[in-house]
Formats: C-alpha cells, sequence, structure tokens
C-alpha cells in the first residue's frame, strides 16, 4: 500500500511545480534548436516524456476514490473533536486549581511549624529566663544562707544557659532590669568563686578533710575542674607529705636490731606509695563523680610530683646513711685493680642489695598500679574518643610513668646495683672456688653446689627487683660469669690432666679383685674401701668431671626454674610487651653454656681414656700375643682349666674400672665405659691380626671373645654387639672348617648378618688360621 | 622460636650516646616507621627481623640500648653475646662524636674480641646543622678498623644498606669460623666462642 501511493504525492508536486521544469528539455533550449535532427530527437524526448505524465495521471486517478472516502470519515469526526477539547480545558482548569491548593495548604504548614518552633524557643526562652531569673534569686538566698552548694547549683544552671537567650532577655521590655540582675548573678559567680577558694583553703589548713571534701566537689559546678582538682590533690599532697615526714623522722629512729632495720628505706617507701594508693582508691569515686571520668591522671599527676619529691628525700637518706654511692665507687675500684689489698667484702654488701632490689620491687607495683588506674579511668573517659585523643592520653600516661623522678632515680638505683651485683656474684664464686673442698663418698665438690647458690642467689635477687631488665642483665652477667669464669676454672683444673700412674692395685692379686668384683655383681655397686686411692691430682680429675657435668645440668635446672618463675612474674603484668622475648633470649644464651660444659666432659673423658685408660688397657690386650693360639687338643684342655689371657684382663678391667665407678657419676661413668670398649675392640683386632690361629686356636678365640663381651655387657648399659661386631666375625672366620665353608655364611648365604669385613680383610682373617692353605684362599670368590 | 625458621641467627646490640637516633634506626628497619617525638629508650628494646641474603634466611636479633649513662650496667651487660655492635653517633652533635673513643673503651673491656664493630653517623637528613665531617669520621673508623656509614633513619638513607651490608659480612665471618673451629654449628652464634678444641689439645 505505502509503495503504491508513495509515488502519489510526488507526482501531484511535479504537476504543481510546472511540467516545464519536469521537463528534460527547456522551451529556451526547444527554440534555440535549428537542426532537424536535433529537432526530431527533442520531439521523440518530449513524446517520451508525455508518455510517462500520462501515466502518473492514470495513476492519480485511480486514488481519486481512496481520498474521497478518506475525506467523508474526517468529516463525520469533526464534532467529535470538538467535544475532546471541551474535555481537556476543563481538566487543565481542576489541575490548576488543585495545584494552587496545594501550595496553599503546605505554605500553611510550613508556617504553623515555623510558629510551632517560635513557641517552643518561646517557651524555652521563657523557663530560661525564669530559670535566670530563678538563679539571681536562688544565689542571693543560697548565699546569705551559706548554702553554697545550692549557689553552685544555681551558677551551674546559669553557666549553662545559652549565652543568647541572656542576650535576648536583656533586650526585653524588663532588659534593665535582667541586666541588672544579671549583673548581681556575675557578681554572686565572682563572690561564690572567692568564698569556695577561700573556704577550701581555710578547710584546707584546719585539715577539715569533710570541708574540703565540700568545697572539692563545688568547683566543676562553677566550671573550675582544673583548679579544684590542682587545690584538692594540694591538700592531699600536704597529707602525703606529712605522713611522709613522720615516716622519715621513725626511720632515723629505728633502733639497728630491729627486725626490719636492714630494709627499713624499703619499707619506708613502701608507707609512702601505699599512702597514695590509699589516697587515690579513697578519692576516686569522688573525682568520677563530680569531675567525669578522665580526670584522675591530672590528680594523680599533682600527687606524682609530691611522690617525687618524697621519694628524693627518703633515697637522699638511704644513699646517705648506706653509703650507697661510696660502696658503688669502692666496688668499681675493686674491680679495675683486680688485685688490691683493699677489696670491698662482697658479703658486706649483701644486705644493701637486698634493699635496693626491694625498693625497685615497690616503686614497679606502686607504678603499676598508678598506671592500671589511669588507663582504666581514661578509658571510661575514652570510649567515644577519636583513636588521636585516645593515643594522645596514652602517650601522657607514658610519659609521666617514664618521665617522673621516681622511675629515673630507681633506675639509677638499679644501674649501680646491677655492677654491685655482678661484683658480688663474681667475688662470692671465687670465694667459693677458693674454698673448694671435697668429701670423701661424694661425686661432686663444694663448689659446684656454692657456685649455683651463688648465681641462683644474685639472679633470683635481681628477679626480686620485678625489673626485666635488671633481671635480664644479671642473666646475661651469670652467663658471663659461668661461661668464662667457672668454666675457665673447671677446664684449668682437667688440663692439668689425669697421672698416668702404673695402678697400684694390680699388685693385690687376683682374689680379692675377683671377690670385688662378685660382690660388685650381686650388689651393683663396689665398695671403694678395699681399693684406696691416695693419689689426689686422679680425685681431683674425677671430681672435675663430675663438676662439669652437674654445671651442665644445673644450668638447665636454672633456666627451667628462672622460666617459671619469670612466668610467675610476667603474668602479674610486670614488664613491657618485650619482656618475654627478652627474657627467653637471655636465657637462651644461658642454656647455650650448658652445651659447653658438655663438650668439656667430652674432652675430659677422652683425655681420660687416652692418657689412663689407653696406656693400661694395651699392655693387657698385648699379652694376646705371648698366649699361642696355634694350639692342639692336649693344650685346648690345658686352656681350659688355666685359663691364659681372658680371665686376667677381665680381673683387671674390673680393678681398673672400680676405681672410676666409685669416683665418676653413673653417667660419666657409662660413658668412659663406652669409650673403654671401643678402645678394647680397635686393640684386640690389631694383634689379632699379629696372631696365627689352628682350628682349635679359633675356637679358643671364639670363647675368650664371648667371655669378654658377655663381661662388658654387664658393666655397661650402652649395646656393646655393635662394636665389636667385627671381632665376632672375625672369630667366625677362625673357627671355620675349611676355606670353602665361608661361603655358606658369605654374599646370598649371609642371611640376617651385615657382613662388617671387606673381602680383603676376609681373606686376611682367613690367612691367619695355620691349617688354611694360601691358594684356597686366592681362589675363593668374593 | 622453630630452629628452622632460619638458616642464621646474628646479635647486633646498636649503642652510642642518647639521642643520636638509634631507635629510629632500629624502628626504620625492622617496621619502616619514623616515629616523631621518640622518647628515650628505657633499658634495652629488643626487635626482630628475619632478612633473606644470597636465598638465606638470617634473623636479626636487634638490642635497641638505651643511650642514657644510668642505664650503662644494663645495656653493657649484652656487650657479650652480640655478634656485631652497631656505634652512633649524631653528625650534628659533635659531643656525641668525642664520646666515640669512650664506648671504643667500653666495647674493649665488655665485649667478644670477635666482634663486627660498625660506626654509623646518623641525621645526615639535617646537613645544614653537620658538625662532623664526613672526612673526620672516615679517618677515625679506619684508624679503629671499623667499617664506616652514614645514614638518615628519617630519609631511610642507607639504614636498609647498613643492616644487609653487616648481615653479610656476618655470615662470612660466621662461615669462616666455621671452617676453623671445624665444628659444623648450625649456630653461629654458638661458633663464635673460644672452642674447647682450638684452645686446647689434650692428645
Amino acid at each position: 500500500m505505502a509503495a503504491a501511493t508513495a509515488p502519489g504525492p510526488r507526482a501531484l508536486g511535479e504537476e504543481g511545480g510546472g511540467s516545464t521544469a519536469a521537463s528534460a528539455l527547456s522551451m529556451e533550449q526547444i527554440q534555440s534548436l535549428t537542426d532537424l535532427a536535433d529537432l526530431e530527437a527533442a520531439y521523440s524526448r518530449l513524446c517520451e516524456e508525455e508518455k510517462v505524465v500520462q501515466e502518473e495521471l492514470d495513476t492519480l486517478l485511480e486514488q481519486q476514490s481512496t481520498i474521497e472516502n478518506k475525506m467523508v470519515a474526517l468529516h463525520r469526526m469533526g464534532p467529535n473533536l470538538q467535544l475532546i477539547e471541551g474535555d481537556a480545558q476543563q481538566l487543565a482548569g481542576m489541575i490548576t486549581f488543585t495545584c494552587n491548593l496545594a501550595e496553599n495548604v503546605s505554605s500553611k504548614v510550613r508556617q504553623l511549624d515555623l510558629a510551632k518552633n517560635r513557641l517552643y524557643q518561646a517557651i524555652q526562652r521563657a523557663d530560661d529566663i525564669l530559670d535566670l531569673k530563678f538563679c539571681m534569686d536562688g544565689v542571693q538566698t543560697a548565699l546569705r544562707n551559706e548554702d553554697y552548694e545550692q549557689a553552685a547549683a544555681h551558677i551551674h544552671r546559669y553557666l549553662s544557659l545559652d549565652k543568647s537567650v541572656i542576650e535576648l532577655s536583656r533586650q526585653g521590655k524588663e532588659g534593665g532590669i535582667i541586666d541588672a540582675n544579671l549583673k548581681l548573678l556575675q557578681e554572686a559567680e565572682q563572690r561564690l568563686k572567692t568564698i569556695v577558694t577561700e573556704k577550701f583553703d581555710a578547710a584546707m589548713k584546719q585539715g577539715d578533710l569533710p570541708q574540703v571534701e565540700r568545697f572539692f566537689k563545688i568547683f566543676p559546678l562553677l566550671g573550675l575542674h582544673e583548679e579544684g582538682l590542682s587545690k584538692f590533690s594540694e591538700y592531699l599532697c600536704k597529707q602525703v607529705a606529712n605522713k611522709a615526714e613522720e615516716n622519715l623522722q621513725l626511720v632515723m629512729g629505728t633502733d639497728l636490731s630491729d627486725r626490719r632495720a636492714a630494709v627499713i628505706f624499703a619499707d619506708t617507701l613502701t608507707l609512702l606509695f601505699e599512702g597514695i594508693a590509699r589516697v587515690v582508691e579513697t578519692h576516686q569515686p569522688i573525682v568520677e563523680t563530680y569531675y567525669g571520668p578522665g580526670r584522675l591522671y591530672t590528680l594523680i599527676k599533682h600527687l606524682q610530683v609530691e611522690c617525687d619529691q618524697q621519694v628524693e628525700k627518703v633515697v637522699d637518706k638511704f644513699i646517705k646513711e648506706r653509703d650507697y654511692h661510696r660502696q658503688f665507687q669502692q666496688v668499681q675500684n675493686s674491680m679495675m685493680r683486680s688485685s688490691s689489698a683493699e677489696k670491698i667484702e662482697p658479703r658486706e654488701l649483701d644486705p644493701i642489695l637486698t634493699e635496693v632490689t626491694l625498693m625497685n620491687a615497690r616503686s614497679e607495683l606502686y607504678l603499676r598500679f598508678i598506671k592500671r588506674r589511669i588507663i582504666s579511668d581514661f578509658e571510661v573517659g575514652d570510649s567515644m574518643a577519636s583513636e588521636e585523643v585516645k593515643q594522645e592520653h596514652q602517650i601522657y600516661l607514658d610519659k609521666l610513668l617514664n618521665n617522673c623522678l621516681l622511675s629515673r632515680t630507681m633506675q639509677e638505683l638499679i644501674g649501680y646495683y646491677i655492677t654491685m651485683e655482678e661484683y658480688f656474684m663474681r667475688e662470692t664464686v671465687n670465694k667459693a672456688v677458693a674454698m673448694d673442698s671435697y668429701e670423701k663418698g661424694q661425686l661432686t665438690s663444694s663448689m659446684v653446689d656454692d657456685v649455683f647458690y651463688i648465681v641462683k642467689k644474685c639472679i633470683g635477687r635481681a628477679l626480686s627487683s620485678s625489673s626485666i631488665d635488671c633481671l635480664c642483665a644479671m642473666i646475661n652477667h651469670s652467663t658471663t660469669e659461668l661461661e668464662s669464669d667457672f668454666r675457665e676454672v673447671l677446664y684449668n683444673k682437667l688440663k692439668q690432666g689425669f697421672p698416668a700412674t702404673t695402678f697400684q692395685d694390680f699388685q693385690r692379686g687376683v682374689t680379692s679383685a675377683v671377690n670385688i668384683m662378685h660382690s660388685s655383681l650381686q650388689q651393683g655397686k663396689f665398695d671403694t674401701k678395699g681399693i684406696e686411692s691416695t693419689d689426689e691430682a686422679k680425685q681431683s680429675f674425677l671430681v672435675t668431671l663430675n663438676n662439669v657435668e652437674v654445671c651442665s645440668e644445673n644450668i638447665m635446672t636454672l633456666k627451667k626454674t628462672l622460666e617459671s618463675d619469670c612466668s610467675k612474674l610476667l603474668s602479674q603484668g610486670f614488664g613491657g610487651e618485650q619482656a618475654q622475648a627478652k627474657i627467653d633470649s637471655c636465657l637462651a644464651d644461658m642454656a647455650a653454656v650448658s652445651n659447653k660444659f658438655r663438650d668439656l666432659l667430652q674432652e675430659g673423658l677422652n683425655e681420660l681414656n687416652s692418657t689412663a685408660i689407653k696406656p693400661q688397657v694395651k699392655p693387657w690386650i698385648n699379652l694376646f700375643l705371648s698366649v699361642s693360639h696355634n694350639i692342639e687338643e692336649e693344650e685346648f684342655s690345658d686352656y681350659e682349666a688355666n685359663d691364659p689371657w681372658v680371665q686376667q684382663f677381665i680381673v683387671n678391667l674390673e680393678q681398673q674400672m672400680t676405681e672410676f665407678k666409685a669416683g665418676l657419676s653413673p653417667v660419666i661413668y657409662d660413658t668412659l665405659t663406652g669409650l673403654m670398649t671401643s678402645l678394647i675392640a680397635i686393640e684386640l683386632e690389631k694383634v689379632l691380626l699379629k696372631s696365627t690361629f689352628s682350628r682349635l686356636g679359633g675356637l679358643q678365640f671364639d670363647k675368650e671373645l664371648r667371655s669378654l663381651i658377655a663381661y662388658l655387657t654387664t658393666v655397661t648399659t650402652w649395646t656393646i654387639r655393635d662394636k665389636f661386631a667385627r671381632l665376632s666375625q672375625m672369630a667366625t672366620i677362625l673357627n671355620l672348617e675349611r676355606v670353602t665353608e665361608i661361603l655358606d655364611y658369605w654374599g646370598p648365604n649371609s642371611g640376617p648378618l651385615t657382613w662388617r669385613l671387606t673381602p680383603a680383610e676376609v681373606r686376611q682373617v682367613l690367612a691367619l688360621r695355620i691349617d688354611f692353605r694360601s691358594e684356597d684362599i686366592k681362589r675363593l670368590r668374593l | 622460636m622453630s630452629m628452622e625458621d632460619y638458616d642464621f641467627l646474628f646479635k647486633i646490640v646498636l649503642i652510642g650516646n642518647a639521642g643520636v637516633g638509634k631507635t629510629c634506626l632500629v624502628r626504620r628497619f625492622t617496621q619502616g616507621l619514623f616515629p616523631p617525638g621518640q622518647g628515650a629508650t628505657i633499658g634495652v628494646d629488643f626487635m626482630i627481623k628475619t632478612v633473606e641474603i644470597n636465598g638465606e634466611k638470617v634473623k636479626l636479633q636487634i638490642w635497641d640500648t638505651a643511650g642514657q649513662e644510668r642505664f650503662r650496667s644494663i645495656t653493657q651487660s649484652y656487650y657479650r653475646s652480640a655478634n656485631a655492635l652497631i656505634l652512633t653517633y649524631d653528625i650534628t652533635c659533635e659531643e656525641s662524636f668525642r664520646c666515640l673513643p669512650e664506648w671504643l673503651r667500653e666495647i674493649e673491656q665488655y665485649a667478644s674480641n670477635k666482634v663486627i664493630t660498625v660506626l654509623v653517623g646518623n641525621k645526615i637528613d639535617l646537613a645544614d646543622k653537620r658538625e662532623v665531617s664526613q672526612q673526620r669520621a672516615a679517618e677515625f673508623s679506619e684508624a679503629q678498623d671499623m667499617y664506616y656509614l652514614e645514614t638518615s633513619a628519617k630519609e631511610s638513607d642507607n639504614v636498609e644498606k647498613l643492616f644487609l651490608d653487616l648481615a653479610c659480612r656476618l655470615i662470612s665471618e660466621a662461615r669462616q669460623n666455621t671452617l676453623v673451629n671445624n665444628v659444623s654449628s648450625p649456630l653461629p652464634g654458638e661458633g663464635k666462642s673460644i672452642s674447647y678444641l682450638t684452645c686446647c689439645n689434650f692428645n
């Protein structure tokens, strides 16, 4: 349809625009034509055009009826459109009306709202003005009646009023009166401030606590928080000072025989701290109630100034009375000139060291108390505060705690203390070493117990100061003392060596030795009375070995004890965040010293093995060479009846080890027998390879080896089978019937047996049998 | 503290006058912070940082000591176990430089003779206030046979280099020690002590 009608309007348009325009040729062009051919061409073109126009006209004519139909329909719609227009106009009118109405209403509501607000404000203001009036009257009355709380309440009310209200009420009709009243009120405020201050001062002078507290409560009502706290602190400080003065007087009068005389300055500090703590405890509720949370810091800051002053007095007295600085000087001098005759006696330092640590412990306890109090007070006050404010408060607190004179004074005292304690420890350890004694029947000598007692005491004392840095410093010094000085002492003793004398008891003969052996086997213990070593050097060496081992163990025990002691201290909240890490690190260093003592022990045992055991054992083993193992039936039975070597060897070993068993701790003895066993295995292998064997000789050796292993198994807890594995395998080889029998045990036939011998060694051992032909041995395929 | 966390463990102790910036150097290195208005250190502080050098984990235990005199007896107790000491002064403070010989005497007295000492001039960000010339410090450190470096904890200049170079030297030192002592010690802190084997021979 659209395609059919579309050309229509265009064709009409062409018609309206003039056919000349639509024609490809204009009239002028046609008139200017002179040539016939041209004319003909123009004519034919015009004819074509005419045809096209004719067609277009036909098409348009065809559409005429459709258009007429549409026109009829449009004429019919005419009246309806008029109706719609009317309706639309009506609707528009209504909407405009509604809109106006709505705007009207809302503006009324706004006005109403404004009116309401103003009404409220008016009421508020009226209230405020009434209040103001009430305050004006009330203050006067209250002041007249000396009811300062009431007066302050009125002033507080007045101060919390909106300043603009006051300004406004002055502009009112009664401006003049109000102005006058206001002036009165301001005067009253000033008067009240003066009165309260005066009254407070008077009450303070008289020490009238109820009155002091009464006026203290009034200050915040007048907006004088800082003044109130500072005045109140002044009062409290005076109380603290008076009490401290009294206590210090008491100290001066204390009898030297008094039970607490040695720690009297620590006690005085304790009283001071307890006094302040009590003050805080008692007055914290008032401050919280009347001044709000977060104000305790201010109060304590003031109190701390007084505390510092009093501490200074006590510490000054302490330094003077106890001669603290001179003693420190002396200690320093003694440390510089190590051989000086005027060395200070360490025992003299003992009481003062204890007192200083006690003083510091009390200070730490007190500082921890105020820290906790301030933190919790800040927490309440800062619950809504920003992170910055909280951090600022934390910095205030840290500054107060770290920079107060009390902290610095104690740090100084502890600084001196550590040097003196180190001196005490070192000198006392030296003394213990010098006075070292050994009691028969004991494994260790007195100095080990003494030294560890001293070290424990010194670290314990440092721990009792509650200062983590002090404790760590003393742990470090103890580590140094043990690792360098004391280990050096033991090391030098070991360096003197074990005297390589001949074994005296060898001459005592077999019988007593066998008896001893039997009794030892039955009771598992030796009777040492039979074998008395008079050689002190030997004993000293063995005792030192025991000492070294005990040291190593004691260090670990000490470390464990300190760990648990420290965790107790830390769980009470002492020390900073790194306290645990610091202690752990220092204790780890201490534990490392334990290993150094173990190394020393091992070296000492090697020394003992090579200088005492080896020179004895070697000749005994060499005796094996003088016993022929190239034997026949007769000699074999003879050996059966009169053992040629191994029994005596065992007796000798037994006898030799008796001394060590009695003189060494079980652990060390065990290690030593282990070393000895290895030595025997190596040496016996050497002599074996130098001997020759018959078939029965091999059997004899097997018997001997079994006896030896059986004996050694009873004296050591180590498994010795392994150490004798090579020898046992050699005995097996020496016991073979024929050379080729080895193949029953070798290679794929070895079964559970793991050969410790190389094929070359197997051939070497086979060659020891005189009855085996070397060609057979050579021919073996191993 | 698991043993497997690291290949080497070294103790480094910072010493020097109060206020030369020891704490700031440590904070800068361990936490990347420069806390302004740092209060004086009380006693000793303790930080740990593990760094990786040539694929090996090196745990640095850094002890930051208080410079004030009254803490001296505490800080001295840490010298002996230190593998390295960082002796710090403030380039804008002549006094802190003049005290160095005193500090060296302390090191002589308390530290192990194998300790590595590094001289550090801090606060080079305050160049216009410099009182100690680089040449003087270099000459001094040379005379004392010390490694020398200037740093700024504030601008983070040379701080990383200071600790990492030190760690490298400690590693090579530890390797050498292990070789000399013929003891395979996983912790070089152990290896540096006088071994029984080297000072005495029973056999």
